[in-house]
């Protein structure tokens, strides 16, 4: 007998416990000529579908398990157990392992798959995930034993066994016979981890197993208990456990030894033979292991439904006949509401391009996904929520005439075949973003609209990057919090998998290298470190994932709570084609969010109502307002890139902000494209467009190909290709192995269309190189939108933008940079006052114009009950009145007084002018006072006069304010943080950010602020590049480190908040300077010195 | 217990059991089934690099378990296996009498 198959197999979905991916296990196992192979996640079915794929993939039988706690009725643990599906039984097994997932996790299926379908709820709020061995009873038993548990040494009987008490383990094994009564719904796992003779999982224990199960007259059978490939990996496992535990290595029962490895059929057959001391039924043993696995071998397609699409019934959507001539009626209406007034001409164009796409959705039979898709963006504008499309589905008019996409396809000339073709068959993604501060809305109005039935989370496995896999050593190995948290710091942005490969390059990591030396922790620590790259972390609700389906969704896809407390599924992203599962990205945008404030508060403030969707896309005051590169809370273009590039660029008009989003990504960068782009647009270069038939296509870049649309067309003109296959042959260009055969298409049609070999030539070489540089229009197209319309209320209602962005933060900044912009803008932001601030950034009309009133909860540390006492009890008359009504702790009482909340209330329409000092000393007697309930404001106190204010305090000074500000509120609200620094800066000769403009390139210059961001974008050298943006009240200074300068400078370039930067100017565009920095040197030191200095003299 | 840590000579027989070992001019014959099983070794204390690829023999050791005599007197020893290099290296830990 050869065969052997491992039913008992946690992947590294088995969160801080498996370590090797489900596709490295198959790989392994079909090498070792395995026909089967198990996963058994613990907990759930995190890594099934990838386990499937890549059974499938290499042609071994999928099978398919989760290992769970099952508890007595008072959740005391029983056993952690195997449970296996049976396969080929049309999904039987399946459905019921995935609802007996879902119950561990609380969530009891049948309430949702009912004939009167029930809100799914957990049934029970218990932190640990386990199921009752009853309820799995009866779970496995109603399904006439489509599950297989597996009791083994992790049990109420395993334990026993290893006291050696025969009597007491039968006896603890009677229920568990008599609950899983059904035949084929109980078995005895053995395992031998070679372990010392006596402990748990040693040849004895296992040897003991298989007598109680002759005994008991069980099937018994053999595994490993595997969770990881090689022997080597159980090192990983060990600091899996640390990271599990909480605690580090040697404070913790740790794994017995390295035996729980993917073992080859011929070490298990000689473990079967150690255990078993008789060849004969050792023989048997293995025998009746191979009788399991071939009864749970699945069949992916009959039992998981695989790559068969799933959506909604037509009643749950409302439609009634055939879903395509439905989408086509909609479509249609659509028309006259896109296009109102269109000239016959162009109504043609838009009837003949929606005939093309639809013919193409009906030949995909997708139309019930489109209707899906618009029913639920219907839904989201009914609710009065503001929604865009973003990605490659803005290039399809259907999205446009159904308003799930707000760009128009035809005049931006973006293509359909990029987004959707015949040529590929997976769902294609259609993204929409909403208004972030509403995405939960959303969600539950989805489930209540499809029923929970159809309706789950989508869920996303993090991974270990960089800092966490660095935390998660250090924790292992015991090492100090402080000590790591450094170390984590300095770990910025490279793959932890290369870790000591970049301590030797990396100057900020110096501290490391050298430690390497010498420090035999710090070895350890870049080891585990790097093993634990990549490995999955934790589950968690994906940022816009919503699952669609049809009312059998719970029977294919196990659930478990999201942290917002709607169920998910186990499965993720990657899961979802393979499942045939609709998912529908609904993402959260802030600027959304900030955009929809604004509009509400120019209606409330001003009784204006605006359509933004419907503003003039050509508007000129928008884009001089753009090149002045004043760009910050302008979404997509406000980082300092973008900012630098706005200079150089100075867009237009709204194509040009397709291009310039387009422009500053990493493919583009990569590809280098925008330096000729901006030479041709500024007439330093003509455009070259190679050949005229490419001229239409690249006129709009000057001749430089930027984007998959530019491909596409152009091979459709130079081979006379469909665009879909156009498409199909630009996704190949991104692999080696099908470059050759689309250079010989490429080469021979566009010679028979007699193309010049030149231009053939020179065409090849661009699209070779091309391959995945480019970026999708229809994607850019889709976020200039939202860029122009914020650019454009920025433009037109600073007030009211400003509060937008400070209620939503939606931006890269600080909002102490906001209120710096706030300030160049000259709309004036007023300071907390607890008789007018709310908890949102609220507009304000003055006798001075429109102004920003700051938010109640920026106080640091203030409760949420606090900010509604304080809401709801507002007006307040005076201090001892808030005291009394708002009921603030001492803290948050002092903190609303330090940034002036309570000023307003000392002003008495008589008597004496007091001072915030006065204020507080007030507050300061009222927290003295030991028990607010017995202070009555009609009785004279001992120590002070309730009503009135003290006198004669002094107010704090301008840098006293600024201090408490920067503390309660992270803002600087009376004068810039900056500012105290003055005197020395002047005396040094320092720049101010607004003045650089006028400086010729080259110049030297020292300019310092607070820093306001860090950026290492990807560079074309491959070189690292460290960009700092500093903040010094007048505007932003954009400073690139290169190489040396790094290295100067690498113990303050990533920490230090305050900073001096030298360097020379360097002029990139009209209203482009940027410094190229030499060293940098932190504010407060320098500060310090300069005192002593300024006492000695 | 007798906790014994010295290096011994083992001999295997094809299988690779102990049969027989000699130690402090002894010569022991093993009488039972020796019993293979593997223990575990504190890396984090120990090692000075635990890289992907080092091998189990980081985290694991292999001992056998096994009754033996020199000459009357019947005792159980646990032996321990290792590799230095190539080498087979073997030292007796534990005595149970």
């Amino acid at each position: 007998m050869t065969e052997f198959t491992h039913l008992h197999v946690a992947s590294a979905f088995s969160s801080h416990f498996g370590v090797t991916r489900p596709e490295l296990l198959v790989e392994a196992a079909a090498a070792q000529k395995m026909t089967a192979l198990a996963i058994t996640d613990r907990d759930g079915l995190y890594g099934a579908v990838k386990h499937i794929g890549a059974c499938l993939t290499l042609g071994i039988s999928p099978i398919v398990g989760v290992e769970l706690s099952i508890v007595d009725d008072e959740y005391q643990q029983l056993a952690r157990a195997v449970v296996l599906a049976r396969g080929r039984d049309r999904g039987v097994g399946w459905s019921t392992l995935c609802a007996i997932v879902s119950a561990a996790h609380g969530y009891n299926i049948g309430d949702a798959l009912s004939e009167n379908p029930k809100k799914l709820q957990r049934a029970r709020k218990s932190e640990s995930t386990s199921i009752r061995r009853g309820e799995l009873a009866r779970l496995i038993g109603e399904s006439m034993g489509a599950c297989t548990v597996l009791l083994g040494t992790d049990s109420d009987v395993g334990k026993s066994v290893l006291r050696g008490s025969r009597d007491e383990a039968i006896a603890l094994l009677e229920p568990w016979q008599e609950l899983f009564s059904t035949p084929n719904s109980l078995a005895i796992e053995i395992c031998s981890l070679l372990t010392e003779p006596g402990t748990e999982s040693s040849v004895l224990q296992a040897n003991r197993m298989l007598q109680l199960a002759d005994f008991a007259k069980l099937p018994a059978v053999l595994t490993n208990s595997v969770r990881y490939l090689t022997p080597d990996d159980a090192l990983t496992a060990d600091v899996l456990d640390a990271a599990r535990f909480l605690e580090p290595l040697g404070f913790f029962q740790v794994q017995p030894n390295a035996q729980a490895w993917l073992k080859p059929a011929k070490l298990m057959r000689s473990l079967a033979e150690e255990i078993c001391e008789d060849s004969i039924r050792a023989a048997k043993l293995l025998l009746d292991t191979e009788k399991l696995a071939d009864r749970c071998r699945l069949d992916p397609v009959n039992d998981c439904g695989w790559m068969k699409p799933k959506t909604p019934e037509k009643a749950a959507l409302g439609i009634e006949g055939n879903p395509f001539e439905v989408l086509w009626q909609k479509a249609e209406a659509g028309m006259h509401w896109r296009y109102p007034g269109a000239s016959e001409a162009m109504l043609g164009k838009v009837k003949h391009r929606l005939g093309q796409e639809l013919i193409t959705i009906n030949k995909l039979e997708f139309s019930t996904y489109f209707l899906t898709v618009a029913d639920v963006a219907q839904m989201i504008r009914d609710m009065n929520i503001r929604i865009a499309a973003r990605g490659s589905g803005a290039g399809s008019l259907v999205n446009y005439l159904l308003g799930i996409s707000g760009v128009d396809p035809i005049e931006h000339e973006l293509l359909f075949e990029r987004f959707l073709s015949t040529e590929r068959s997976s769902l294609p993604d259609i993204d929409i973003d909403v208004e972030s501060a509403r995405r939960h809305d959303i969600y539950r109005s989805i489930f209540r609209r499809y029923g929970s039935n159809r309706v789950t989370l989508l869920s996303m496995q993090s991974t270990y990057r960089g800092r966490g896999a660095v935390r998660d050593s250090g924790l292992a190995l015991g090492i100090e919090d402080d000590e790591i948290d450094q170390i984590a710091k300095s770990v910025w942005r490279f793959s932890a998998g290369s870790f000591r490969n970049a301590v030797g390059k990396k100057p900020e990591l110096g501290a490391i290298a050298a430690a390497l030396e010498s420090d035999r922790k710090m070895n350890l620590l870049v080891d585990i470190t790097e093993r634990l790259n990549r490995l999955p972390r934790h589950i968690s609700m994906h940022p816009c994932g919503v699952i669609l389906g049809d009312s059998n969704l719970l029977r294919m896809t196990p659930v478990e709570q999201s942290g917002m407390g709607l169920p998910m599924s186990q499965f993720d992203k990657d899961d979802m084609d393979p499942m045939g599962m609709l998912k529908l990205d609904v993402l959260g945008v802030r600027m959304q969010s900030a955009m929809a404030y604004a509009v509400r508060e120019i209606s409330r403030v001003r009784g204006e109502e605006l359509d933004l969707d419907a503003i003039d896309r050509a508007d000129d005051e928008t884009f001089k307002n753009i090149r002045t590169t004043n760009t910050l809370g302008i979404f997509q273009i406000e980082s300092p890139g973008q900012r630098e590039l706005t200079g150089k660029h100075q867009p237009t008009e709204f194509n040009d902000l397709t291009i310039q989003i387009s422009l500053f990504r990493p493919g583009p960068m990569k590809g280098n494209m925008i330096a000729p782009y901006l030479d041709g647009r500024h007439g330093f270069a003509s455009p070259d467009f190679i050949h005229k038939d490419l001229e239409p296509i690249l006129r709009e870049s000057f001749g430089v190909v930027i984007f998959h649309e530019h491909v596409l067309r152009i091979l459709n003109v130079m081979t006379g290709c469909t665009l879909a296959k156009a498409d199909e042959l630009r996704r190949s260009l991104e692999d080696p192995r099908a470059k050759a055969k689309i250079e010989k298409f490429f080469r021979e049609k566009s010679k028979e269309r007699k193309y010049p070999a030149a231009v053939i030539e020179r065409v090849w070489h661009i699209l070779e190189g091309f391959s995945s540089f480019g970026f999708c229009k229809a994607h850019g197209a889709a976020f200039a939108l939202p860029t122009y319309q914020s650019a454009w209320l920025k433009t037109h209602y600073p007030v009211e933008f400003m509060a937008g962005l400070f209620t939503h933060d939606p931006g890269m900044y600080p909002k102490r940079l906001l209120m710096a912009e706030a300030r160049r803008l000259g709309v004036r932001v007023l300071p907390v006052d607890v008789n007018r601030s709310s908890n949102e950034y609220l507009v304000e009309k003055t006798p001075d114009g429109l102004a920003v009133r700051l938010a109640i909860h920026e106080i640091a540390g203030i409760s949420e009950a606090e900010v509604s006492r304080i809401l709801n009890e507002a007006p307040f008359s005076d201090v001892g009145d808030f005291y009394m009504r708002a009921k603030p702790s001492r803290r948050t009482f002092e903190r609303i007084a330090q940034v002036g909340g309570l000023d307003q209330l000392k002003l008495g329409d008589f008597g004496p002018m007091h001072t915030r000092g006065d204020v507080l000393a007030r507050v300061r007697q009222l927290n003295a006072s030991k028990n607010r309930k017995h202070l009555d404001p009609n009785q004279p106190t001992f120590d002070f006069n309730f009503n009135d204010l003290p006198t004669g305090l002094p107010e704090p000074s301008n840098a006293e304010k600024v201090e408490a500000e920067l503390q309660i509120l992270n803002l600087d609200f009376t004068e810039h943080a900056i500012d105290q620094y003055r005197p020395m800066l002047d005396e040094m000769g320092v720049m101010r950010s607004d003045e650089l403009v006028g400086l010729r390139s080259k110049t030297d210059v020292l300019v310092a602020g607070i820093r306001v961001a860090t950026q290492t974008p990807p560079m074309r050298s491959g070189k690292r590049v460290v960009f700092v943006s500093l903040d010094d009240g007048s505007g932003c200074s954009d400073s690139t480190f290169f190489d040396e300068a790094q290295h100067r400078c690498s113990h303050i370039l990533f920490n230090t908040k305050l900073l001096l930067i030298s360097g020379k100017t360097r002029r990139t565009g009209v209203r482009g300077v940027s410094i190229m920095a030499e060293n940098a040197w932190d504010l407060r030191e320098l500060w310090q010195q300069w005192l002593q200095k300024q006492e000695a003299s | 217990m007798v906790r014994v840590d010295e290096m011994v000579t083992v001999s295997v027989n094809p299988k690779g059991e102990p049969i027989g070992f000699g130690w402090r001019g002894g010569a022991y014959l093993v009488l039972s089934k020796p019993v293979r099983w593997f223990a575990r070794r504190e890396w984090w204390v120990e090692a000075a690099r635990a890289q992907r690829g080092i091998g189990a023999g980081v985290l694991e050791v292999e001992m056998w378990r096994l009754v033996a005599s020199c000459n009357e007197e019947k005792q159980q020893f646990e032996l321990v296996h290792s590799f230095v290099g190539d080498k087979n290296v073997w030292r007796l830990n534990r005595v149970f009498s």
